[in-house]
């Protein structure tokens, strides 16, 4: 496992890597996360498993984070979704209809099995 | 209930300070008949984005920062005040007639979150110096941003 400044990251395979969030994502931290998932693309992750159940905080700048991820690894056909949601995510969620665009799953392992 | 108003003096601290108060009043409303969960959620939300706004963006010239924040319970909704001895910004410039036009954008999200978020949003210049905001969330409400995808 590979810990970054403020997130472990696990890779799974060749294309799919598990990102535990921590407590929060959020304008203190969303340049971290986006060097660290930039990294992991280049090394050629194209999945991403983002395990919020540990995360209190998820702000509009965290949330842009995600997004620009999203954009990184859309047209290589790879996946963003979210795992073990907590509920201050869920609130965000909810808020921004996101759900629409990262699938959920109610834990990490249901996400790595859908993603095998 | 310890609800009232708190005072935050470090900008590196501030974040983590409101968080901790959020935690402990959702400890203390629990199951509640009236006041619900997610209402805090997103009065906690809100609150979040001024002051990490504040924390980014403000001035405060060679004054010690000054940040105050009230939450209230009241009825079915949470009645919420941030005082700052900023200079404060021109929030209607940036509110007003706003939406967002990229599809899945980095920035520029805050400010809207806070206005779906709320009702009765206003902020002004107080007598003397600094700025005040309130706003106040109800429960039972199913805000929403118009975010393109």
């Amino acid at each position: 496992m590979e810990t970054t400044m403020s997130f472990a990251v696990e890779p799974l395979n060749d294309e799919t890597v598990i990102v535990r969030i921590g407590k929060a994502l959020d304008f203190r931290n969303a340049a971290d996360f986006k060097t660290a998932c930039q990294d992991q693309v280049r090394d050629g992750m194209r999945n991403f498993i983002l395990d919020f159940s540990e995360t209190g905080i998820l702000d509009s700048t965290g949330l842009g984070s995600i997004f620009s991820l999203y954009r990184q690894v859309s047209p290589l056909e790879g996946q963003v979704v979210f795992a073990a949601v907590s509920r201050p995510v869920q609130v965000v969620v909810q808020l921004t209809r996101t759900y629409k665009v990262f699938r959920q799953f109610p834990s990490v392992e249901a996400a790595r099995e859908a993603l095998s | 209930m310890t609800f009232g108003e708190y005072q935050f003096r470090d900008l590196d601290a501030v974040i983590d300070g409101v968080h901790a108060l959020f935690e402990q009043w959702q400890q203390e409303i629990g199951p509640h008949p009236v006041l619900d969960e997610i209402a805090l959620e997103q009065t906690k939300l809100a609150v979040h984005e001024w002051i990490a706004n504040l924390v980014q963006h403000a001035e405060f010239g060679d004054r010690e920062p000054e940040i105050s924040l009230a939450v209230v319970p009241n009825g079915c909704a949470f009645e919420c005040a941030i005082k700052d001895n900023s200079e404060g910004f021109d929030l209607h410039e940036h509110l007003l007639g706003k939406s967002i036009e990229e599809a899945f954008p980095e920035r520029g999200m805050g400010l809207l979150i806070m206005q779906a978020c709320t009702n009765n949003l206003r902020y002004s210049r107080l007598e003397g110096g600094g700025h005040h905001l309130e706003f106040i969330v109800s429960a039972g409400s199913d805000p929403w941003v118009n975010i393109p995808f």
